[in-house]
């Protein structure tokens, strides 16, 4: 049981009342995007899945409650995670790196090395000397090497040149085809590639649940989304 | 030329004494955003083990039992070390204001402990004999108890760099002092790498409070807190959370400190001082730090 | 409200009460040892106060506080006794030096922030200790201290009968102390400082200067350390190195935390218990009930750092507030009892 339901979720920073009341269900096996403008909440609402915010509410992964759980015990559970902003350790060589988010008895080496071969000639160069696409490569291969049940991925090609940007969409789709997976991304080509779900949030809440055939429709997308055709 | 060689190396033994002091610190600082004002009694607590091996189980020092005092003031101070964590540092994850001020506390409080079973006079440490002697390089007559304290911070220097480069632990303890929640984040129990990195920096300090008693020419409970101020003053100069920054940093500080004692007659505490305040200004983080508390 | 109407008069009243009974004949303050406890008391009560002006109240963590308040100590003593001043003039001298001092070394200081900030003060304020403790140009006699030129100061001040005065010395300090540090925190740059400690962000994106309202803050409680150090010079008779040690800023900690932060009377109370605790401890280890106690228990419980410490830890863990913390938990509690 991979699907992951989120129900009258809150959240408050410092005195900001971020998540008002968010709502959704990631299906099993299907990929659910999540959307909206800068600032809605969306990385909020993903940090606070993952245990790294603190939310009131229910989150439940699989029918078991995990909104209070600790970090470290959530991921146990089979979740593999992707950060904004890729958070690998820039001291340890990109071998160490991976080494470090292995967790099965026999992590997928092979997949990762063949998603994202670039990787495979610098296994003992140091993280912090890779470019900003082969750090992101980085941090996606962390939540593929194990048989996580749901990949939580936060704007994988945020940042990153057209021709990278394809090379990630290539690999999540890849993924995409028997996985659970939930996505923040601002790059609408790449939801409408993967998607089945969509889900937009506006000002810490739930605005609106269907599907990615949505996005043709460009009243739609400015309304919704405040761009035409989302980022390059 | 001579006086030169004995101050050079005499500084050396002093920054290999500092670096015992302040590996623990910076890794725990480096990991856990704790500052730990108890890491001097850690020191003490070895040096009082040590005492104790040296006097009541093995009254006639010689090398092995030299040994035997060492590793037991280091594991004695390891557990404690280990036992602070676990009782008091653990309830107050992540108030490292409220940590500081707890193993303030516990300072006074071991310290008063030890005072009040011991007396706040030094006691001797029994040594092995050859200890004492000097050896002659060129025209310079050197005490051998310098190299002693080099040679056993140079195995744990290495010691520690062979943990955290091939072990398990030691890769989730420098990726923790990057990005502690990015660990948690991988699935990884941190609480592990805390504890071991106590038990780590309470060893290392406990070994050099047996060395330290010798180097000083004695044990008291009041031993800790002028090393400890030095202990943080290299952590700061090194860099937290980088061991070889604390080696670095220790060195220099050891060597600066003796030249400047001899050279400007009492002005080592002083010049230290300037060597601190510098990099502060200049580049906080330290000479190799790579920590974003 | 959650402070009692009452409060203010009955603090009022109790100043007026202490400052009258040693001159009234017979009771427990009449005695010249318990005067001197309490003179010393006070002080403390008002250099922890300071303190929390700084580590409470404005957010910055200084391990190097007991520099200025030694300062006041030595500069008060050097300028009466090698430069022949008038002890008012000193005590003047004095307070102005310390505040130049830091402003120097809090304009350094303040470069940084954090944890770095309250290292670079340990490194101000070891430098001090050593510079005073080394007995550098003479000037301070190093750890034999320095005694104060009794002829030069007014002859109320001398003598065993005369502790009475000292005592009224002290308790006045206190209460000047005190108001400062309201009118401090009451004004204008008093709000600021208490924004700089929540969020420092707000205040520059208000155009305000979070540096220098931190300067301010640091070179005001140092000024009024000093003021407060000239005033523990008459009532010890002597300085001493220690004042200008890590023991006294660590034990300002002790003081702020036991009485609470940012309450002002908290850091006060904390200050005096912690003071007449830690004579009070000494002097029942030298009681023959401890005697028949085994040593293990009796020798630790002879050293007031243990008592402290103990406490010390106990508060930090289960009572952040200290004991002022404390009181407005219960007084909120009482409030809204049946609510």
């Amino acid at each position: 049981m991979s699907s992951l339901e989120v129900k009258d979720l809150h959240v408050t920073i410092n005195s900001s009342h971020i998540l008002q009341g968010v709502n959704f269900l990631v299906p099993e096996n299907k990929v659910t995007a999540l959307l909206g403008r800068n600032g809605v909440g969306k990385s909020t609402t993903l940090k606070a899945i993952m245990g790294l915010n603190p939310g009131t509410g229910s989150i439940k992964f699989g029918g078991t409650e995990i909104v209070e759980m600790p970090t470290h015990k959530i991921v146990q559970m089979g979740v593999g995670y992707v950060p904004e902003d890729r958070e690998i350790f820039a001291s340890l060589t990109v071998k160490e790196n991976l080494a470090l988010a292995a967790r099965d008895a026999e992590p997928n080496y092979d997949l990762v090395y063949s998603l994202f071969p670039e990787l495979l000639t610098r296994t003992s160069q140091r993280a912090g000397t890779l470019s900003g696409g082969q750090q992101q490569m980085v941090a996606i291969a962390r939540a593929l090497l194990n048989m996580n049940k749901i990949l939580v991925i936060d704007e994988p090609t945020k940042g990153l040149a057209p021709k990278l940007v394809t090379e990630v969409a290539n690999a999540l789709a890849h993924v995409a085809d028997h996985s659970t997976m939930l996505i923040v991304e601002q790059n609408l080509a790449l939801v409408k590639a993967i998607a089945q779900n969509i889900i937009v949030m506006d000002q810490g809440k739930v605005v609106f649940t269907g599907g990615p055939e949505n996005l043709r429709d460009e009243s739609f997308v400015k309304s919704m989304l405040g761009v035409s055709g989302g980022h390059k | 030329m001579s006086t030169f060689l004995l101050i050079l190396i005499t500084g050396t033994g002093l920054g290999a004494l500092y670096f015992l002091v302040a590996s623990g610190l910076s890794l725990i600082y480096g990991l856990m955003g704790v500052l730990n004002f108890a890491h001097g009694a850690f020191l003490t607590i070895g040096a009082f083990t040590g005492l104790w091996i040296s006097t009541k189980v093995f009254p006639n020092p010689t090398t092995w039992t030299f040994i035997v005092s060492m590793l037991a003031g280091g594991i004695a101070a390891g557990l404690f070390a280990l036992l602070m964590e676990q009782l008091v540092i653990n309830r107050l994850y992540n108030r490292h204001i409220d940590q500081a001020l707890v193993t303030v506390g516990v300072s006074l409080v071991a310290v008063a402990l030890l005072g009040g079973w011991f007396g706040n006079d030094a006691r001797f440490l029994p040594t092995p004999t050859w200890f004492m002697k000097a050896v002659t390089i060129g025209d310079a007559i050197i005490p051998i108890d310098r190299f002693i304290y080099i040679g056993v911070a140079a195995i744990l220097l290495i010691a520690m760099l062979s943990i955290l480069k091939f072990t398990r632990i030691g890769l989730i303890i420098r990726a923790g002092v990057e990005n502690r929640s990015m660990v948690s984040a991988l699935g990884i129990n941190v609480r592990l790498a805390f504890s071991t990195v106590f038990f780590i920096g309470g060893f290392a300090a406990g070994v050099g409070g047996v060395l330290i008693s010798v180097f000083s020419y004695g044990v008291s409970p009041l031993m800790g807190g002028s090393w400890l101020i030095y202990g943080f003053i290299v952590v700061v100069v090194g860099g937290m959370g980088s061991i070889t920054g604390s080696a670095i940093a220790a060195m220099l500080i050891g060597i600066t400190n003796q030249f400047a004692n001899y050279y400007l007659t009492g002005l080592g505490d002083f010049v230290v001082v300037l060597i601190l305040a510098t990099v502060l200004l200049t580049k906080p983080s330290g000479l190799l730090g790579k920590v974003n508390h | 409200m959650l402070r009692w109407k009452y409060s203010r008069p009955l603090l009022i009243a109790i100043t007026v009460i202490f400052a009258i009974l040693p001159f009234a004949g017979e009771n427990p303050l009449s005695k010249a040892g318990i005067q001197q406890t309490l003179a010393v008391a006070f002080l403390y009560g008002a250099l922890a106060l300071t303190y929390d002006l700084l580590f409470g109240f404005t957010g910055l963590l200084s391990f190097g506080h007991a520099l200025y308040f030694a300062s006041g100590i030595y500069v008060t003593a050097i300028l009466i006794n090698d430069f022949n001043w008038n002890f008012l003039l000193a005590i003047l001298g004095a307070i102005i030096f310390t505040a130049f001092l830091a402003a120097l070394t809090g304009g350094a200081a303040l470069r940084t922030t954090g944890i770095t900030f309250a290292m670079v003060t340990l490194a101000f304020g070891q430098a001090g200790h050593v510079f005073i403790a080394r007995d550098f140009g003479g000037l301070t006699n190093g750890d034999d201290g320095l005694p104060v030129n009794a002829d030069r100061l007014p002859d109320f001040f001398i003598g065993v009968v005369n502790t009475k005065y000292l005592y009224l010395l002290a308790l006045g300090i206190l209460v000047f102390i005190y108001f400062a540090a309201w009118w401090i925190t009451e004004s204008s740059a008093g709000r600021v400082f208490a924004a700089l400690r929540d969020n420092e962000q707000r205040v520059s994106v208000l155009g305000l200067n979070p540096t220098r309202f931190k300067l301010l803050s640091f070179v005001l409680s140092a000024a009024m350390a000093a003021l407060i150090g000239a005033a523990m010079l008459i009532v010890s008779g002597s300085g001493s190195p220690r004042y200008a040690g890590a023991d006294v800023t660590i034990a300002l900690l002790l003081m702020v935390i036991l009485g609470g932060p940012v309450t002002r009377w908290g850091a006060v109370l904390g200050g005096i218990l912690y003071s007449v605790l830690s004579t009070r401890l000494n002097v029942l280890s030298q009681s023959s009930a401890f005697d028949s106690l085994p040593n293990f228990i009796s020798g630790p419980l002879s050293e007031p750092a243990f008592t402290l410490g103990l406490i010390f830890i106990l508060i930090v863990m289960f009572a952040p507030g200290g004991i002022s913390g404390a009181y407005y938990r219960a007084r909120f509690k009482y409030l809204n009892k049946g609510k």
